[in-house]
């Protein structure tokens, strides 16, 4: 059982697809998020690849305060995703609400719908702190397993 | 006993999944490089397989959840079994007959109507979309790939493998003359793997994931090992009919020849799938009726009248 475990956490650590979704953000986010997927960046080289669907994905990447309209789907997203899976909340707004924060047609952060495991600020958040926040993520990862063994 | 080990472990399942992942990696190792990047570890491939297996699994409440959990099995099954009939070193393939080469092209259409039948019964509008997309390509692509497969055969009057990789063996001043049909052969083969150009089936920028869109965890990672495996299959086809050297070679020297020819094949796949961008699907279908398959019959004629009057 522990090897098996050790060599899945390995592989998880070692393959993570993310998915982009915007959940109302202005768009500077995710003009950083696509250009953190650029050959400029190469995120292959951490196994990271970007795939069209939820079914695919271990990682979710938002960015934007969630709105009211886009509540419901992005749960939906959340949900159509398998096990195990992580969210990443990119930008100030996706991780507190930022300066949409108490608008009326504003949910707050990303972390009042869905937990999210990783909190990436800045406004725009730059490309490098994106990928410095998902190798975080996949670090602590990897410390929690250790820990839970 | 024997038949288990052949099945299972070499030239079987293990064996094939292994060169399966390591010509994954070369081809997106190849892919990066020419992107001017570093590009994937070596592991990635087996990372990313080991992931895909130990996730969750979910079937759509709509899908036929038998069929769509059979399809990705079917897929893995056909090519491994079409592995078998084809002569890899030495002039003998494991098993061989006369007419085993309609058996390969026929095995190797199975993979896509997997692709379809699982696109289909995943019952999403996107998988379906990818999936009548993936049957239309096959009608574009499959003409002129078993032509330009044919004509050889045409020249060695042999419908089995082993006999015609004798034949060229044999005379080998003929192999200048298939040259044509090699470079239909590898532009087909693009399509049947579903390879750039003519990713059309699986479009991630336009239809989501296409046929594959509902497929995670366990059967999605079937899936991509079965179309690693098909590549490799696809590719030893190639080898066997166009690239009939060395074949008397001793069993390691004939081995590497064959690793060898096989990452040839690959490493030029993945050269086209750098420089050229994805088709439309009726680009592609002109492409195919209009370009292709006239040149797959100018190649049968060349060997129809090489036939007609032998080189002496």
């Amino acid at each position: 059982m522990g090897l098996v475990h050790k060599i899945v956490t390995w592989s998880r650590i070692k393959s993570p697809w993310i998915i982009h979704f915007n959940t109302g953000a202005c768009n500077a986010c995710d003009i950083e998020i696509v250009a953190a997927l650029t050959p400029r960046y190469d995120i292959e080289r951490f196994g990271i690849q970007l795939k069209g669907t939820p079914r695919h994905a271990d990682v979710l990447v938002c960015s934007g305060p969630v709105t009211k309209q886009i509540k419901c789907r992005l749960k939906r997203i959340y949900d159509q995703m398998p096990e195990p899976k992580f969210v990443v909340a990119v930008g100030t707004c996706a991780c507190s609400g930022g300066v949409f924060d108490g608008c009326y047609n504003v949910e707050s952060g990303i972390d009042k719908v869905i937990p999210v495991s990783a909190y990436i600020p800045g406004c725009p958040a730059s490309p490098k702190a994106i990928i410095d926040g998902v190798v975080k993520l996949l670090t602590g990862l990897e410390a929690k397993e250790a820990k839970a063994k | 006993m024997m038949g288990l080990f052949y099945m299972l472990v070499f030239p079987g399942f293990i064996f094939l999944s292994v060169f399966g992942m390591a010509a994954e990696y070369c081809d997106r190792k190849l892919y990066a490089r020419l992107q001017n990047r570093v590009g994937p570890p070596w592991f990635q491939p087996l990372a990313d397989f080991i992931k895909l297996v130990s996730k969750e699994e979910i079937i759509p409440e709509e899908a036929n959840p038998s069929m769509f959990k059979i399809m990705p099995v079917l897929a893995l099954t056909a090519t491994i079994t079409a592995f078998f009939y084809i002569p890899a070193w030495g002039y003998k393939a494991l098993y061989s007959f006369n007419g085993d080469l309609i058996v390969v092209l026929y095995l190797l259409t199975i993979p896509t109507l997997t692709f379809f039948l699982g696109g289909w019964y995943s019952t999403s509008l996107y998988s379906k979309i990818g999936a009548v997309r993936a049957l239309t390509q096959l009608f574009a692509y499959e003409v002129p790939l078993l032509m330009s497969i044919l004509a050889p055969a045409l020249l060695a009057n042999s419908w089995s493998l082993s006999e015609i990789a004798k034949f060229y063996a044999q005379h080998p001043v003929y192999w200048f003359f298939n040259l044509l049909g090699f470079a239909i052969s590898m532009i087909s083969l693009l399509g049947k793997l579903e390879k750039v150009p003519f990713d059309i089936p699986e479009a991630e920028t336009e239809i989501v994931g296409g046929t594959f869109t509902e497929y995670g965890g366990k059967l999605l990672g079937l899936f991509r090992l079965g179309i690693d495996i098909e590549a490799i299959v696809g590719s030893a086809l190639l080898a066997a009919v166009f690239l009939p050297f060395g074949l008397g070679l001793p069993p390691v020297a004939g081995f590497l020849l064959f690793v060898l020819k096989v990452m040839g094949v690959i490493c030029t796949l993945s050269i086209l799938r750098t420089i050229f961008a994805r088709l439309r699907i009726d680009q592609m279908m002109a492409f195919c009726w209009k370009v292709l398959a006239p040149l797959a019959f100018v190649q049968l004629f060349i060997d129809l009248i090489l036939k007609w009057i032998p080189l002496k």
